[in-house]
């Protein structure tokens, strides 16, 4: 079981005209499954390889255990890296891509075919050792990806979106099997993705990246729910920005007063709630507002709100929607409990 | 028109340059190697020619002397190739350079170049001179025998310089199609440096190298104006041997000199074959 830390990594490409990377911290505990996530180009990948020492950061530092790896070369990390395509090498069978690793430490070919065929069993791949990469399906071949790299029981174990690449089905079963080989094993995991259902359904913490940097880690319900900034806010889908001042333990807005959950000190603030906490009647936190669109959404139905000048999104089951009409006033509910005080910069 | 029909029409003038030239030629060669030419009165098809040729030492002798300079040059070359194609997918300061510089030769053609290793290696060339000048050699005839040699140095020396460039950029090519993930995925998987380039980058690449490195063989096995003009009297290159067979006054000689010709091709047909056979039993193709 080992802990990794990152501390103030930097890099910049050669050439590139901004930082890939701008400092990044973050912490990822011993034993759990940690999911790395941002939109695309934000560093996720950058900082992947430089824990597993494919590139070399212009500063900061890699930590196991708090010790740092930066002088160790990949090979002696201990740090074993599942990329987006399963690069299985094509010149081995599947049996010869998983035992690889094992090779390379100098077992013998009886050690490693005792702990090749379990792995194969694990990851649903027996009676396929034989068989080359190329005649396997795109998930057996993740899949024999995977146990290539848990077969060496790294200290930490790095997935680059692994699941990308996959039929949505084939990506349900490869993520619940990530899931249960990570709690059987306890291996430290990082897990890059740019989906954020993806990050939540699998992971017990998301650290979130947005411009190189950390922009806030914890647990999935926190990023949710808690956001640090508007900017994570809206990368989880919230849209519902109200500007005002908190005083008194109540939210003070040109559209009226609410009841805060948790307001903290007195200050001009933004007040954040998701478009699925808000409710259309009566309730302890009601205003009126005006519909102003309503859009079918499949599962859902968005309906936009004038409060007073201020747009509102709610997110409510269709048939509550078909039983509105546009320009209709209506009571809005929005919970003390689901109102965020954005923190202060 | 259907698409069959389109395609055809389009390899028209290609299948009749190979059809009407090359397979008319090698029918006619077969022939006559099996003594059918009627010109001469010869109308019974045999061996003769074979069984005389394959008899006969100074073939032997060159045949063996041609599968030496072929081998000798082909592993030389590919060696340095490779270093030099993994040398060269780095990027750093100069690459370019040097890059534009081992292409340079590849414009030259065969019979230069041979001209330029006699005027820079031979005992009356630019390095003797240069040895005696600098009082390492008494005289020029103490420099090393490098040319027309019957060890074909320079035949070899030509064909190095000649093919490295070829070998390199077919690799660089496989190497850039490749990329560098499967290499970071060896080391992330606890190779080495150099156990990520043996176990996994040279497995890779060695249909290009192996393919590359087949048509190198074939080129140098068979080719006639080098060894002809950087090689020894004795033993000669097979082409030069069947070229002069062909040019016999005698024309009863002929049948030995397509026999030779054939011989030659079968060869790098085997060859062929072989290598291809090779990398179809490793299930990896060429890239």
């Amino acid at each position: 079981m080992t802990t990794l830390g990152l501390a103030g990594l930097c890099k910049t490409y050669q050439g590139a005209d901004h930082r890939a990377l701008a400092g990044l911290d973050l912490t990822v505990e011993s034993g759990t499954l940690t999911a790395l996530l941002g939109p695309s180009g934000c560093g996720k990948t950058t900082a992947m390889k430089l824990v597993a020492g494919l590139l070399r950061p212009d500063a900061g530092d890699v930590l196991l255990d708090g010790r740092s790896v930066l002088a160790l070369p990949p090979e002696r990390r201990g740090v074993a890296m599942v990329f987006q395509n399963p690069l299985l090498f094509p010149h081995l069978t599947v049996a010869g891509n998983l035992g690889f690793g094992l090779r390379m430490r100098g077992l013998s070919p009886r050690e490693i075919a005792a702990r090749v065929e379990p792995m194969l069993e694990r990851v649903r791949l027996d009676g396929l050792g034989p068989r080359r990469p190329v005649d396997l399906s795109g998930g057996q071949q993740q899949r024999a990806a995977l146990a290539r790299a848990l077969i060496l029981q790294p200290k930490v174990l790095l997935l680059d979106e692994p699941l990308s690449n996959l039929d949505p089905g084939l990506r349900d079963e490869m993520r619940c099997l990530i899931r249960g080989l990570q709690r059987e094993t306890g291996i430290t995991t990082l897990i890059v993705t740019h989906d954020q259902a993806e990050a939540v359904a699998i992971a017990d913490r998301i650290a979130l990246m947005l411009d190189g940097r950390l922009a806030q880690s914890g647990a999935p319900e926190d990023l949710y729910r808690r956001p640090a900034t508007a900017e994570v806010a809206q990368f989880f889908g919230g849209v519902n920005f109200l500007p005002g001042r908190v005083a008194g333990g109540q939210f003070h807005a040109t559209f009226g007063r609410l009841a805060l959950a948790e307001a903290g000190l007195d200050r001009e603030a933004t007040v954040t709630i998701r478009p699925e906490a808000i409710r259309l009647g009566e309730g302890p936190n009601t205003l009126t507002g005006r519909v102003q669109e309503i859009a079918f959404l499949g599962t859902q139905s968005r309906v936009t709100l004038d409060l007073m000048a201020t747009t509102l999104e709610a997110l409510v089951a269709p048939d509550v929607a078909e039983s509105l009409t546009v320009g209709q006033e209506i009571a809005v509910n929005l919970p003390a409990k689901a109102l965020w005080v954005l923190p202060q910069p | 028109m259907t698409d069959r029909r389109r395609i055809f029409l389009l390899l028209a003038p290609a299948l009749m340059v190979i059809g009407g030239l090359f397979l008319t030629g090698l029918g006619l060669t077969l022939l006559r190697s099996f003594r059918y030419m009627p010109a001469l009165g010869l109308t019974d098809p045999d061996l003769a020619a074979y069984v005389a040729v394959l008899t006969r030492p100074d073939f032997l002798a060159s045949l063996g002397f041609s599968l030496w300079i072929a081998a000798a040059s082909t592993l030389i070359a590919a060696m340095l190739a490779l270093a030099s194609a993994l040398l060269l997918r780095q990027s750093f300061p100069g690459r370019a350079v040097i890059s534009f510089l081992v292409q340079l030769n590849l414009t030259i053609p065969h019979i230069v170049g041979a001209i330029g290793v006699l005027y820079l290696v031979s005992q009356s060339g630019v390095f003797a001179r240069l040895a005696r000048a600098a009082g390492m050699i008494a005289a020029p005839s103490d420099f090393p025998i490098l040319t027309n040699d019957p060890d074909g140095i320079g035949i070899i020396l030509l064909y190095v310089w000649k093919e490295l460039p070829f070998i390199t950029l077919i690799l660089l090519s496989s190497l850039q199609t490749l990329g560098e993930d499967h290499e970071a995925v060896a080391r992330s998987l606890g190779a080495s440096r150099w156990q990520a380039v043996a176990h996994v980058l040279l497995p890779m690449i060695s249909p290009a190298l192996l393919s590359a490195s087949a048509l190198v063989f074939a080129f140098s096995f068979g080719a006639y104006e080098v060894p002809l003009i950087l090689g020894a009297n004795a033993p000669k290159a097979l082409a030069v041997l069947a070229w002069q067979a062909q040019t016999e006054p005698d024309l009863v000689a002929r049948p030995e000199a397509m026999a030779m010709a054939v011989i030659t091709a079968l060869i790098g047909l085997g060859l062929l074959l072989a290598t291809l056979r090779s990398l179809r039993h490793r299930g990896l193709h060429a890239r």
